[in-house]
């Protein structure tokens, strides 16, 4: 351990660089993947909020442009096994000076899922903020949407950030922003084991309507689809820029350090012990940079989550499975990036040594 | 250990620097290569250390050709040391660092850098000693395996000629315990130290004497 933490001092310069470099395509892996998986996971626990079961216009893409018959629901409220449903009508709309903002008609019934801090759940002409919207528009007593007034009848706080950053009013109102029923119906069951039984009965009520498990739902989202995929492609990217700067940067350091790596082969030592020993220089460089990463991604995250600018919708979210899944990437980047550089290495004949003393 | 070139032709592209050279080195002898510069004695050097295979012909070590001494690593690191014109001490490393860095047994280590003079300076850096010190600490890296054979290529080219007589008279002890020197260098004070002396003219052996 010693001596490659000895030739990384000796060769600081280029060490900086190559820890530089994979700092930054280590965090950006970690930010973009914590971003998006903070957004699937946001959107997901909103609908897993009281909901073992969607039910959304069938074949429809997105939630937003969902729209079904709210009178539907009270047939669903009345089947054997559901505990309760609630309506839902998702929306975004500019709310005063924010150019878009989730908007999101509840039933009654779904009142009771929002944690009020002060004021009252809305009557019609009425919405309740999330308290992070209420302190981005200072403390409003109105808020216009979409050219209407509303009066803000209270604020409630949310860990999901869209909602923390969104407004919350009744059906009526929401119906007649959006000009539809309702977006989604959450059901909730008694048992889990009714799941099948209480799906088969709603997907029986309408053509228009499609009932799947929340689970299941989020399982085949596209929307979750895209962003994840968006997520995997620019973090694969990344990664591949990493190992680029890490093969880069390492070939420079074997060509600087050609004379060490031809005497060593001069005294026998083996091809094997080269490339372990350039190995084992660039992992304790991704191990720094893997810290600093992780740590630079924590701040970079909580100054988003807390910027105005992104009204909380941009909450990341770093897993203990997402950190033991980047220290692999990490030490793979490492790993690859040195190996051909290392082998070149290995392979410095030792006669290169005569020629340069000139003899 | 014998070492017996047979044969050696050799070619950089069409340009012929070797031409059909036999020669013996005995076991644990001091065996001087001298030469004008391009009269062939570095290439001849790399051929008998293993560093260059010849174009024709070929190297016995005790009888065995190259291709017969199985891992090529494992047996420069057991029989053979090598000092160049250069010292080529790693310079993040202490002297005796870069002396053990291929030691089968660090055992050795630190009498050599008695026996050579250095072990005041075991815990300094390479550019920390003078340029006859490095040399020293060279040849105790070359030597720290107890090799049969220890290969120099212009050992003294870069050092003044009190530290070069110095070098010598290192070869000349080691020589005397047990261990082989092959040497090239243009430098015919090696003569007096040295127990054959083989001297090279235009790619072939001009003449060998004692």
């Amino acid at each position: 351990m010693i001596t490659p933490l000895k030739a990384l001092r000796k060769n600081r310069f280029k060490t900086s660089l190559i820890f530089v470099s994979m700092s930054v395509s280590i965090a950006a892996i970690f930010l973009i993947s914590a971003i998006s998986g903070g957004v699937v996971s946001m959107y997901s626990a909103m609908l897993k909020t009281d909901g073992d079961i969607i039910v959304t216009q069938k074949g429809i893409a997105d939630t937003f442009f969902s729209d079904i018959n709210r009178s539907l629901n009270d047939t669903v409220m009345n089947m054997v096994g559901v505990k309760e449903s609630s309506v839902l009508i998702l929306g975004a709309a500019p709310v005063d000076t924010l150019p878009i903002v989730g908007i999101y008609g509840v039933s009654e019934n779904r009142f009771k899922s929002y944690s009020l801090k002060q004021g009252s759940i809305p009557s019609q002409g009425e919405v309740m903020l999330g308290s992070k919207i209420y302190e981005t528009l200072k403390h409003p007593k109105t808020v216009t949407l979409s050219k209407k007034e509303f009066r803000v009848s209270g604020v409630f706080k949310s860990r999901i950030g869209f909602e923390d950053g969104g407004v919350v009013m009744n059906l009526v109102d929401a119906g007649e922003l959006f000009h539809k029923s309702a977006s989604i119906f959450l059901v909730s069951l008694n048992d889990l084991s009714q799941s099948d039984a209480v799906l088969k009965e709603v997907n029986l009520l309408s053509s228009e309507i499609e009932a799947k498990t929340t689970e299941n739902f989020i399982d085949s989202y596209n929307q979750f689809k895209i962003i994840k995929t968006s997520s995997d492609v620019i973090g694969a990217m990344a990664f591949l820029m990493g190992i680029l700067g890490i093969v880069s940067m390492m070939s420079m350091v074997v060509s600087d350090r050609k004379a060490e790596f031809g005497i060593m082969r001069s005294i026998g030592l083996s091809s094997s012990t080269i490339i372990f020993k350039l190995l084992s220089e660039t992992l304790i460089i991704a191990l720094a940079a893997y810290a600093v990463a992780l740590g630079t991604s924590f701040g970079i995250l909580e100054l988003i989550e807390n910027a105005d600018k992104f009204q909380g919708y941009i909450n990341g979210e770093i897993t203990v499975t997402l950190m033991i899944n980047v220290l692999i990437v990490s030490v793979v980047m490492a790993l690859v990036g040195t190996f051909l550089p290392a082998f070149y290495a290995s392979r410095i004949d030792p006669m290169s040594l005569i020629q340069r003393g000139g003899a | 250990m014998k070492i017996e070139a047979l044969g050696i032709e050799h070619f950089y592209g069409h340009e012929k620097v070797l031409n059909g050279v036999d020669i013996t080195i005995t076991p644990g002898s001091f065996t001087a290569i001298i030469g004008e510069s391009g009269s062939g004695k570095t290439t001849l050097l790399s051929i008998l250390s293993t560093l260059l295979q010849p174009t024709f012909g070929n190297v016995q070590y005790d009888g065995k050709i190259l291709s017969e001494l199985g891992n090529i690593d494992r047996f420069r690191r057991t029989n053979i040391g090598f000092v160049f014109q250069f010292h080529y001490l790693i310079s993040y490393l202490t002297l005796r660092e870069n002396i053990a860095l291929g030691a089968i047994e660090e055992s050795r280590v630190d009498s050599l850098l008695e026996s050579l003079g250095i072990s005041n300076l075991s815990h300094r850096y390479s550019d920390e000693v003078s340029g006859g010190e490095r040399q020293r600490a060279a040849i105790a890296r070359a030597l720290v395996n107890a090799p049969s054979v220890v290969f120099a290529d212009e050992p003294t080219g870069n050092l003044d000629s009190k530290n070069a007589l110095g070098v010598y008279e290192l070869f000349r002890e080691f020589s005397l315990q047990g261990t082989g020197f092959v040497v090239a260098s243009h430098d015919k004070k090696i003569a007096d130290y040295a127990d054959v002396i083989i001297e090279m003219e235009d790619g072939v052996v001009k003449k060998v004497y004692k």
